[in-house]
């Protein structure tokens, strides 16, 4: 047992530390369970937002923003209590525990946690610079100005290009009613460049981004502006000739990286403990069922490098860790926050994630990805006479509850014969959750997890995430498209 | 005793525009030639119930100011929720610094207040809501829940039920000597009900609107019954095989679709060429049935403002009118850029910059009942649920996973699921063959049933 370190320069979120000494956090906790709660939770998070955006050859967007405040959760049984506070006024602390505190109704509690215990866990990788520190306005400013030269030089037919840079500093102090205390500070810097095609009356768009909680020189070294900028590019200019797809369900090939935001929509959120505590998921009974097709092995892991899901300690102060969620085709593991832990008497996998202080912790994925398999990447396309080869993915949803998901296909290209044959623009796959990834029937070798973009929604709140796969083939997906 | 206390004091708008005020004066003695300062205060509490009891509560007071500079004809932005002197100070002094990295451009600038109409009374805010007990939002939840539990026996659970209050105001003040305050509040309430299907499967069904006013907001039964048989109807659902047909849009589907093509009508997709409707000012883009209409100013709306993120007034836009593409919407910097003005369309919270947005959105209703609509249609889709991801913005195709039903002579023959619905925006206006009469404004976009002559569902059914 231990107090939390003084401030000292090299601590991370030493300022937050300062301002919530171990006498505040106690005396917070305790007023949180005034009331009875046998739970309480103080989260005081400090974060600088920046961005930068050139648009029509013009930087139109320099930006700074500040969010700091306190968050105090009580938990009486399934009941959560929430309130917080802009700033850090003691007393306005205060009256934030006061307020969560009332969600219990019981007597008095001897609420003050005796002592804290500090966090200890090792970080899964380290950062000597950091992009949003290391990088200062002009530099940031260069990288928009090299991907929009980039993309304009690229092909003639791109009329319009948007490049922007944004990057966050996040510091939190978490401290609980069982003497836990964590402290963390979390970097992120994205890219993102849209190019925009005009031809023959044709318009399209392509989208690439680069980034994740990387070194300032990462963007010259794994994914600069110029490749991030082409890849935009080639993508908006190829879809001008690109056809609408065949309406009906047939074989699908989906590509490596990003495209595993299948995994995640079609089968993790349904593995999320607040849903399989709620008995709202289908997959709260599956537990040892064979869920994916043998062969498929389906990993959250908090702790990939350099990845925006992945830190030391979630938002609750758990360190993050790997959990198997299927293995070989069998549900082996859920994904837990400290509340759905708790009440289920499961143990916490570092998935308690929130927006902000202004929002109460839920259960979220933070790098959900499919391992490897033993094929390679080319013999599943090989192996397909008539379908489609999706090479990227857009945005996908789904509703747990029912299972119904869909993604928008940003590029795909039509498979004949085993060979790709055109691209296609507009497709959408849709299908039920329930069934989808038993529906895998190949897996390549070719593992990418995709850490530099994704945001993952529910509830309102929106948290950083990876996800990732190799290449894998579906034996039939419904796909939508004005071609029958 | 309320266990959670509710301030019933509206927030004081003078002391949100002395804080903008005083930001506005720090930026120019910083060196910046225009300023703008917006401040934001709200206050909200949300009750959740969930198997019968009380899940979350949940109490937010937030405040924020966003400062928007021009030096030398470049723009910089910065927000925070510091409002401490000396935050306030080092942020105006680096909101100076970020604009000189900015490019100048002419058609930066701040609007000067406009002489206008005194805005009347626009319904936006509305004491009971602020009044409401909190034990009294405790029990509305536990209502509604419990309601859409009792609806049908394979009703046994819910995904939860809410009921939320919200309560704001926000000061807007530039370097021209514009100065605008207004308050608002709002009420929410929504629950999604899981019914049993089979195989361990489950449908829902969701239902929530928002209102301006407490004594508005539908009676919590007819809401929560209205969640229940939306599940309960969809039990039993299953794919259809690819068929270009009539299809039925329901107004939470016809809604959407309006959400989407208003980006066509952004004036910074216009002037970039982006927009899919770049071209087509003045063309008849529609069926005659389709007029499109943006209000600002509907009393009692829920995304009614009297004035837009810039402090221009908002109006009544009519975006397309009887099937001409009749204007687009512009906020000051791309109304100079079109050389159009703003068309009061500016939409912003304190931690974004001003981008061109809607207010109340919605098609303008026909004189047919659903129930007629949907007898014409012989053989075709009635879609009324969708995914979240299906539309390109720049071209206007449609693509989304669909739920609803099949419909055969005239009536919904049996529940559908696994479909995707793909057609493109422009064609779809086109074939615009039947407006409803329901026009009901639950959100701040609404639309009355549509029936679209013809699109693509493909089934789920392989072969």
């Amino acid at each position: 047992m231990a107090n939390p370190p003084q401030s000292t320069v090299s601590d991370p979120a030493s300022e937050l530390a300062a301002l919530l000494p171990f006498e505040l956090l106690a005396e917070l906790i305790a007023l949180a369970r005034t009331h009875g709660a046998e739970f309480a939770e103080v989260y005081g998070e400090h974060t600088v937002h920046a961005g930068f955006s050139l648009e029509e050859n013009r930087l139109k967007r320099c930006e700074r923003s500040i969010l700091r405040g306190v968050g105090v959760r009580a938990v009486s049984g399934e009941q959560t209590g929430y309130a917080y506070a802009d700033g850090f006024e003691p007393e306005d602390l205060r009256e934030a525990a006061r307020v969560a505190a009332r969600i219990a109704r019981a007597g008095a509690a001897d609420g003050r946690p005796k002592s804290f215990k500090v966090v200890d866990a090792p970080a899964p990788f380290q950062l000597s610079e950091p992009a949003p520190a290391a990088l200062d306005e002009s530099r940031k400013i260069a990288l928009l100005q090299r991907a929009n030269d980039a993309a304009r030089s690229h092909d003639p037919r791109v009329h319009e290009v948007s490049a922007a840079l944004s990057d966050s500093t996040k510091q939190f102090v978490v401290a609980n009613s069982d003497g836990l205390w964590a402290a963390d500070r979390q970097y992120l810097a994205r890219l993102t460049v849209v190019a925009l095609a005009l031809a023959d009356g044709e318009r399209q768009q392509g989208f690439a981004a680069g980034g994740g909680a990387v070194e300032a020189s990462y963007f010259e070294r794994d994914r600069s502006p110029e490749t991030i900028a082409r890849e935009a590019a080639e993508t908006a200019v190829l879809l001008l000739a690109a056809r609408e797809p065949e309406a009906g369900a047939y074989p699908v090939v989906v590509a490596s990286g990003w495209g595993g935001v299948m995994v995640h929509e079609c089968f993790g959120h349904s593995m999320e403990g607040d849903t399989i505590r709620k008995r709202t998921s289908i997959r709260a009974t599956q537990r040892g069922q064979q869920v994916a097709a043998r062969g498929v092995t389906i990993v959250d892991s908090g702790v990939v490098p350099f990845s925006r899901g992945s830190f030391r300690v979630d938002d609750e102060g758990t360190p993050a860790q790997r959990t198997v969620l299927v293995e070989d085709g069998l549900l082996v593991g859920y994904l837990w926050d400290l509340l759905n832990a708790r009440l289920t008497g499961e143990r916490p996998t570092g998935n308690g994630r929130r927006s902000s202080y202004r929002d109460y912790p839920l259960c979220r994925m933070t790098n959900t990805y499919i391992e490897a398999g033993p094929q390679a990447p080319e013999d599943l396309i090989a192996s397909v006479k008539r379908g489609l080869y999706c090479k990227n993915l857009g945005g996908g949803s789904v509703n747990p509850a029912d299972g119904n998901f869909s993604f928008q296909v940003t590029e795909a290209h039509q498979i004949e014969n085993g060979k790709l044959t055109y691209p296609v623009r507009n497709a959408t796959l849709t299908g039920n959750g329930n069934d989808a990834m038993l529906k895998i029937d190949a897996v390549a070798s070719d593992l990418e997890i995709d850490g530099t973009t994704g945001s993952c929604g529910k509830d309102g709140q929106w948290k950083p995430v990876g996800v990732g796969q190799p290449t894998v083939r579906f034996t039939a997906i419904t796909v939508g498209g004005t071609r029958t | 005793m309320s266990p959670f206390s509710a301030g019933v004091q509206p927030v004081a708008e003078a002391a949100l525009e002395a804080v903008a005020a005083e930001a506005v004066e720090r930026a120019r003695a910083a060196g910046a030639e225009e300023a703008e300062a917006i401040v934001e205060s709200t206050r909200s509490f949300t009750a959740r119930a969930l198997n019968r009891q009380v899940e979350t509560l949940k109490q937010s007071v937030t405040h924020g100011l966003g400062l928007r500079v021009i030096v030398n004809g470049a723009v910089g932005f910065v927000s925070t929720n510091d409002f401490r002197s000396a935050a306030l100070e080092d942020l105006t002094r680096r909101v100076v610094i970020l604009a000189r990295f900015a490019t100048p451009d002419p058609a930066n600038g701040l609007p000067a207040p406009e002489r206008e109409d005194p805005p009347g009374d626009l319904r936006l805010f509305d004491p009971a809501v602020l009044e409401l007990p909190p034990d009294r939002k405790i029990d509305m939840a536990l209502t509604l829940e419990r309601v859409a539990l009792g609806y049908d026996p394979r009703i046994r659970r819910t995904e939860g039920a809410a009921v939320s209050s919200h309560d704001g105001a926000v000061a807007l003040v530039n370097s021209h000597g514009l100065a605008r305050t207004w308050s608002g509040t709002a009420v929410s309430a929504h629950v999604v009900a899981l019914a049993d299907d089979r195989e361990g499967k489950q449908q829902t069904g969701y239902y929530g609107v928002s209102r301006r006013w407490l004594g508005e907001l539908p009676p919590l039964e007819e809401l929560a019954r209205e969640a229940a048989r939306r599940a309960v109807q969809r039990i039993g659902a299953r794919p259809v095989p690819a068929a270009r047909v009539p299809v039925v849009m329901h107004p939470d589907i016809g809604a959407a679709w309006l959400s989407d093509l208003h980006g066509a009508f952004s004036g910074a997709g216009v002037v970039k060429q982006a927009s899919w409707l770049t071209d087509k000012l003045g063309q008849t883009i529609a069926a005659p049935s389709v007029t499109l209409v943006d209000d600002g100013r509907m009393p009692g709306g829920i995304a009614t403002e009297p004035y837009d993120g810039e402090g221009i007034p908002t109006r009544r836009n009519v975006l397309i009118d009887r099937g001409r593409c009749a204007m687009f919407e512009f906020d000051a910097y791309y109304g100079r850029r079109m050389g159009t003005g703003s068309t009061g369309s500016a939409q912003r919270s304190y931690a974004s910059v001003p981008g061109v947005g809607h207010n109340n959105l919605y098609l303008e209703p026909g004189t047919e009942t659903p129930e007629a609509i949907l007898a014409r249609v012989d053989r075709g889709f009635y879609m009324d649920d969708q995914g979240s991801f299906g539309f390109n913005s720049v071209t206007g195709d449609y693509s989304y996973q669909a739920q609803g039903h099949w419909i055969e002579r005239g009536e919904k023959a049996f529940p559908v699921e696994g479909v995707t619905v793909a057609s493109n925006s422009l064609e779809m206006l086109r074939q615009v063959v039947a407006v409803g009469n329901d026009l009901r404004f639950e959100h701040a976009v609404a639309c009355p049933t549509l029936l679209i002559a013809e699109m693509t569902v493909s089934g789920g059914v392989e072969g």
